[in-house]
């Protein structure tokens, strides 16, 4: 092993060492269990997650009407759907803000600050979005970086780069794709992928 | 050479990462650690220990502190490095360790991972 990789590698058990110290000292004074994060834990990756918002979305492909309380007032709308889970405006899930993505128009999210991110509806941010390159960048050269994702807009086509924030986290509601016409909520659903989402990428197509 | 952005989005994106929990293929965790420090955060603030904007402020701060000293497209950056120091912050300042339980309790962790890596 080189030494350019040797020195990640101290850090990442170093951190691991520090995370460890941290947890027994929680637990020994019984301020934690492991339940209570195992608990948590189990939460966000089976009940909140990038499934709801996908939900969310094929909800508003199909009822234009929700679609537009979705964008005026997103918890609200949200809320209005009684068979997702409930904590969907917990931690990070609240203050959320809803765009459509259009004729002439291509919305990208990002977190310039510190990689706010609505977990419950889109659930854990991938590596990329925490990272400082991508933050600068996407603000600075949008296209640029879609078409590094592999997304090119048309030069005719307005891109808006939302920077979510403690006080908004936005997600993009993507367009819905040509030839699904008669498709199920459940069927739509499987078309939105977190990318989508985010504005990195469109829904899949049928 | 790709910079640090296009390794990750390309990583990402092709799922060559080795093996970290992922849900509807988003990659969640790189290490088994990042998962703990996520969620001893989570589950310190949902026990109402603190309040999960005092964690996101010392976020903001352990990463505003980074990019300050770091070259923001360097290979040194861990966005759940930055989470540690901010969860280390904010249990400090609530209260739930003292500096010295927590300081002790780090030398005997670091030493061993030193030991380890040595």
């Amino acid at each position: 092993m080189t030494d350019r990789f040797h020195h990640p590698d101290d850090r990442e058990a170093r951190s691991a060492a520090r995370v460890r110290a941290l947890e027994a000292l929680l637990i020994e004074k019984g301020v934690i269990t492991s339940k209570t994060v195992d608990t948590v834990l189990n939460v966000f990756e089976t009940k909140m997650g990038p499934f709801n918002g996908a939900r969310i979305v094929a909800r508003a492909w199909v009822d234009p009407a929700f679609k537009q309380r979705l964008i005026e007032d997103a918890p609200a709308a949200i809320a209005e759907l009684t068979d997702l889970p409930e904590g969907m405006a917990g931690a990070e899930g609240e203050h959320m803000r809803a765009v459509a993505n259009g004729e002439g128009v291509h919305n990208l999210v990002i977190c310039t600050l510190c990689s706010c991110y609505p977990w419950p509806v889109l659930g854990l941010p991938p590596y990329w979005y925490k990272d400082p390159t991508f933050r600068s960048r996407a603000a600075r050269e949008p296209r640029a970086v879609l078409k590094e994702f592999g997304l090119t807009v048309p030069e005719s086509t307005e891109v808006k780069v939302w920077d979510s924030s403690a006080q908004i986290r936005w997600f993009v509601i993507p367009e819905r794709p040509a030839g699904t016409e008669g498709m199920s909520e459940g069927e739509l659903a499987a078309l939105v992928t977190p990318e989508a989402m985010m504005g990195v990428a469109v829904a899949a197509s049928a | 050479m790709l910079t640090h952005f296009e390794h990750f989005a390309l990583t990402s994106m092709a799922g060559a990462e080795d093996s970290p929990p992922r849900a509807n293929g988003t990659l969640c965790f790189a290490e088994e650690w990042e998962r703990s420090a996520f969620g001893v955060a989570l589950a310190l603030a949902r026990e109402g220990h603190f309040e999960w904007e005092d964690f996101r402020r010392n976020l903001i701060a352990a990463i505003g502190d980074w990019e300050r000293t770091q070259a923001p497209d360097g290979p040194s950056w861990n966005y759940y490095e930055q989470w540690l120091s901010a969860l280390e912050a904010t249990i400090l300042q609530s209260g739930l360790a003292t500096p010295d339980e927590l300081s002790a309790r780090l030398a005997t962790a670091t030493a061993t991972a030193d030991t380890r890596s040595a």
